[in-house]
């Protein structure tokens, strides 16, 4: 199985649909819903900003999260990180 | 983080906006100091109708239309999210102000916590990792 195969099959515990907003808007979403999310839990994020696909994994890593990966879609990035 | 907020201009203000998002995105402590002509976006009359830009002026209705087609925030709109999410003090420089006709600071948006002196700015800038000038 692929990554993005392995990715598209996790079930997550929250998904934040930032399509459509720009930087920052996207890292801001993700970090208010995060709390939202138990621990352990996954996060799904939905962007349309190509910045934010840097700016989650590193986010995450320095907030101690698992940045799990991502893969594109038509027209946006789909995103997970683990709590 | 320490920011001296010198623009009174959309462009540079919005720039800031995005700044203290990044800010508040990693729980930063922002001191924001509104200089000269910072203070005149900042005043209650002039914060939402103010559309100036400082740079590539020729260019001002494709760059506002541009804000408006990607939903970027108003940039007080942008400051208040941020004051939401982490610790951003705003201080409008008391001389900025009185240039401005703005002797107390219920002449400014809310954003604004206090009006200050130089002095502040200088001891808050002294012990932050990052001091920007806008």
């Amino acid at each position: 199985m692929s990554v993005t195969e392995e990715l598209k099959n996790i079930k997550a515990d929250k998904v934040v649909d930032a399509r459509g907003t720009a930087c920052p808007g996207p890292l801001l979403a993700v970090k208010q819903a995060i709390a939202d999310v138990p621990p352990g839990g996954i996060m799904e994020i939905l962007s349309s900003d190509e910045g934010t696909k840097r700016d989650v994994p590193r986010w995450a890593n320095k907030k101690g999260y698992d940045y799990l990966g991502d893969y594109e879609e038509s027209g946006y990035f789909v995103m997970y990180l683990k709590k | 983080m320490t920011i001296a907020l010198f623009s009174g201009s959309v462009d540079k203000l919005t720039a800031a906006g995005v700044i203290l998002g990044g800010a508040a995105a990693e729980d930063m402590e922002v001191e924001i100091f509104v200089l000269l002509q910072a203070a005149f976006a900042f005043k209650k009359e002039n914060a939402m109708v103010n559309d100036r830009v400082a740079e590539i002026t020729d260019k001002k209705d494709d760059f506002l239309a541009s804000l408006q087609r990607l939903n970027t925030p108003h940039w007080t709109q942008a400051f208040k999210n941020a004051k939401e999410m982490t610790n951003v003090k705003i201080h409008i420089c008391g001389f900025a102000g009185k240039v401005w006709h703005g002797e107390k600071l219920d002449d400014f948006i809310d954003l604004a916590d206090n009006i200050c002196g130089i002095g502040e700015y200088i001891a808050s800038a002294e012990e932050a990792n990052i001091n920007l000038f806008i």
